[in-house]
Order: structure tokens, then sequence, then C-alpha cells
């Protein structure tokens, strides 16, 4: 017998060991607790949005089991994120991996902690795509998608790989039925808008809108064969405030064609709160531009 | 890449080989059948408790056969059962009282177990015999959270155990004995009596010896 088999074994059991010390168990909710990730050495802890099921109360379980109440700094429900505050420090963080290591066929762990000790289980890459939008609405850097099962308690726990690394956040509410891992750069971007505001921000125009068919002349000239009309403009929003009114058809803002509401939540980004941007319209069949402000989500 | 694969590939299938070598067929009265492994050169094979009872209450079912891995099948007798921790253990016996050459399972470590240490469960899934899955431990003690018994020390694998496997052996990556397979607990995820808990019943059932 070759040592390969003895060594895989041997280098699975230490990948989860390496990774142990930047496993939490996060208790916040009636049944099993589930998992969380220390994030800095300043006691802050990522884990799931819908693992906690109450905004106080709630308990964080260390590697040297020590176990401490924790502050709900802020939730981002649209990506199942949720970041906590804890007293602890010098708490020893996960080396992290961005997703263009990961390869589809790599061998990778799903690890948690939903009791005492860290559990894992094994899986390989499945899918690894574009960005793409949780059913929620929340923006995703990139499509992960293993076949590890989702034990009991695993949600925010870590997916690692072969070297041990975190790679993202393994989630079982963002779809169901597939095993779904938040990669590092939506975790990054998250977790500042979560530190800094207590929630994930997003631009706001206050208008509630349907993709509508454009007429052929326009069609031509603008290259897109759909614009968003307006079916309502909420009173003293950025849009009204800019101009825009109902019966209106949004065919670009800044620049960017709006061809589907996708495309309007996708340019609503938090970089343009405050922002002002040229919105182009369709009214009364002719193509108007205006400038608008958008505010920030309520 | 490929070599390091090849490699792997061989040595699963070692694994495999070494262990079917102590895996047995359990056949009770007209009853489907389990799994079970040899313990002892003697004839002394455990498997789980609900292979060898009546579906419904926990009478011990008799007429129970041993499919041997050359294919002979010999009668056993059940020496002792705990319906608590689904162990059982049978005596191989022969008309004649001899007993053809056995290969009594090398034991392994089950209180060393790691999280994400390589594992394989051998049985009889839907009547194959000596089939195989491999996966890893989830992870092994009694504070699993889908465990049936609260307080018991019980061995979770990333596995599909199917219908067949109960009482077969769970191997580390040295085809050494660490668990039995005994139920699933959801569609992947198997569930184990750990080593030392057989052991230790074997050893209080016979009256210690040969295990």
């Amino acid at each position: 017998m070759s040592t390969v088999l003895p060594e895989l074994s041997e280098a699975l059991a230490d990948a989860v060991s390496k990774a142990a010390a930047g496993l939490v168990r996060v208790e916040g909710r009636e049944r099993l607790p589930a998992t969380g990730i220390v994030w800095d050495a300043e006691g802050l802890i990522l884990t799931a949005h819908h693992v906690l099921e109450r905004d106080e109360n709630i308990n964080v379980g260390f590697e040297d089991g020590e176990t401490v109440t924790a502050e709900l700094v802020g939730r981002d429900p649209a990506t199942d994120l949720a970041l906590l505050r804890t007293t602890k420090r010098d708490s020893s963080i996960p080396a992290w991996a961005g997703p263009e290591d990961l390869r589809v066929g790599h061998m990778v762990l799903a690890l948690g902690r939903p009791g005492k000790n860290v559990r894992a289980t094994l899986g390989i890459v499945s899918a690894l795509g574009d960005s793409w939008r949780t059913p929620a609405g929340g923006p995703v850097d990139r499509y992960l998608q293993t076949d590890t099962v989702m034990y009991p308690g695993f949600s925010g726990g870590p997916l690692v790989d072969a070297q041990g690394r975190f790679v993202g956040l393994n989630t079982s509410a963002l779809l169901r039925g597939v095993s779904i891992t938040v990669p590092v750069p939506t975790l990054n971007r998250v977790v500042q808008d979560l530190s800094e505001h207590g929630s994930v921000r997003r631009a706001y125009l206050g208008v509630g809108a349907q993709p509508n068919r454009l007429p052929d002349g326009i069609a031509d000239e603008l290259g897109q064969e759909t614009g968003l009309l307006l079916v309502s403009v909420e009173q003293g929003s950025a849009a009204e405030k800019g101009g825009l009114f109902l019966g209106d058809t949004l065919v670009s803002l800044g620049g960017t064609p709006v061809r589907h509401m996708d495309d309007l939540f996708t340019s609503l980004d938090s970089g343009l709160i405050g922002k002002s941007i040229t919105a182009r319209i369709l009214r009364s069949g002719r193509l108007e531009e205006l400038t608008v402000t958008p505010a920030v989500h309520p | 890449m490929t070599t390091l694969l090849s490699q792997l590939n061989s040595d699963l299938g070692e694994v495999a080989n070494k262990a079917r070598k102590s895996l047995v067929q359990v056949a009770a009265g007209r009853r489907g059948s389990g799994s079970g492994v040899i313990l002892g050169a003697d004839g002394l094979v455990v498997t789980n408790a609900h292979v060898v009872s009546e579906r419904k209450g926990r009478r011990p079912m008799r007429d129970l056969r041993v499919t041997l891995p050359a294919g002979a099948v010999v009668a056993a007798r059940l020496l002792a059962k705990d319906d608590g921790l689904d162990v059982a253990v049978l005596q191989i016996e022969t008309p004649d009282g001899e007993l053809p050459e056995l290969h009594p399972i090398e034991l392994g470590d089950s209180l060393a177990l790691r999280p994400g240490q390589w594992v394989m469960a051998m049985g009889y899934s839907w009547g194959v015999a000596g089939a195989a899955a491999g996966g890893i431990v989830i992870g092994a003690g009694p504070d699993l959270p889908e465990s049936p018994g609260i307080g018991r020390d019980w061995i979770a694998v990333d596995l599909s155990l199917r219908p067949g496997y109960s009482g077969g052996p769970l191997v580390d990556h040295q085809g050494r004995l660490i668990g039995m397979s005994t139920m699933m607990a959801g569609l992947d995820v198997g569930m184990a009596v750990p080593a030392h808990v057989i052991k230790e019943f074997v050893k209080e059932a016979i009256g210690g010896g040969t295990a």
C-alpha cells in the first residue's frame, strides 16, 4: 500500500485542526446552536443571519472553551450574513483565500461547531460561476456551490480548502437544498458596511417599476428593447425631487441601460448615495434627461 | 496528478480488500439481512442488535446464519445483545465443531478519531457482497447533534449508508475497525457505534478474552 491514502486522511484531519481556532459556536436560537467565524483580533465574529433568531442574549463559544456574550452589530438578510462583537481579544484569525484559487472538482471541507468540538464534512467544488443575486436581492460576487453535506448547525461556518484556508461562509438558507458558499469578496464588502453602518446600505430612488417594451424607433436608437415603466413615485423621494413622474419609462441610470428590475438593483450601488447622476427617461414619446440624487435605502 | 490518483485508488482497493476478509453477512429467519464483523478466530462475530431481533419487539431471532467471506454459510448462536447499544455478539457454529479459517479484523483506536480523517464502511448493501462507501469522520463523541442516545458515544460519518450496511465494519485508512455502521441520520450522514464501545460490551458479555 502506498502512503497516499494515509497522507490524504492525515492532511484532511490537519486542515480541520488548523481551521478549528477560527470557528466559534453561535448560540442565538432555541434549537441547535450554529457556527461563526473569527473575523478579527478585536472580537468581531461573522455568522449567518438566519441562525440568529434573536437580537439579544447571543452567546459565542470559542475553541479554548470560553463562552462570552455577543452584541449584534448588524445583519444583511439579503446575503444571509450577520456580524457580532465580543469582548474576546487576540483570537487567532483564519487565513483566507479568494475564489480565484478554486477550481471545479477541488476537494473542500465544510466545517461547523454546533457543539463543543469542530465537525467536518467533505466534498468537492460543484460549480464556480459569475456574480449572482440571491432570491432576497443580495449581490454575491461569485456563485460557489459544493456537494458538501450541511450537517445541522453548519450554517455560518467556513468552506475550507486543501490548505486549510477559508474560502467563504456556508449557508443553507440562501438556496434550498443546495450548499452555497458566500465568497470572501462579498464577506469583506458586507462586513465593512455592517461595521460602519449597522446594515448594508443600498442607494434608493423611491420608485416602483415594471419592465415595458419600448417603441420600435426608440428601441433601435437606444439598442435596447425594454425600459422600466414607473408605476409609483414615492412622495419626497429622490425620484420625485429629481422630477420623475408616474408613467415615465426609465431607460438608463448613470449611463447604464436599465432593461429589467435586476439592472436597476445592480446600478443602485451604495456608492451612488448622495451623488447626482443622469436618469434618461422616455416621456410623451420623447427621450429626456433628468438629474437624480439617490438616497439611502430605508 | 494522474499517478497520485491512481495510487489513491489502489490504496482504497487494498483497504476494501483487507476489510472484506473480516466482513460477513448475517441473516435471521426469513427476514432480510445485515452485515457483521469477524472479531475472533474462534468464530466470534459482532453485528447490530437490530439485525438479529424481531422487527416488532426485541425478541431475538432464531435460525441465525452467517455467510463467510468465502461464501460458506454457517449457523450462529446469539451469545449476548444490548438493544440500547445496538450491539450483538454471535458465535459461529459448525456441526463437526471444526471452524473454517477466519480472519479477525484488526482493531483501531476509536478514541483517537479526528474530524476530517478518512473512513470506509463495508457491508452487504441491497445484498451486494462486500459493498463499500467512503467518506470522512464528521465528529465523534457524546455531543453530536443527531445522536440517537444522549450522552453515549457515537461516530458521525459523512457517507451514505444504505440498507444492508447495518452491523458492518467502519474502518480507517489502514483497514482497522473503528466502528460499526448502525443507522442513517438524514440522507448523507451515517452513525456508527465506536469500536471501544463494542470492545467493552464484548468483554463484559463473554467475560474477558477474545476482544
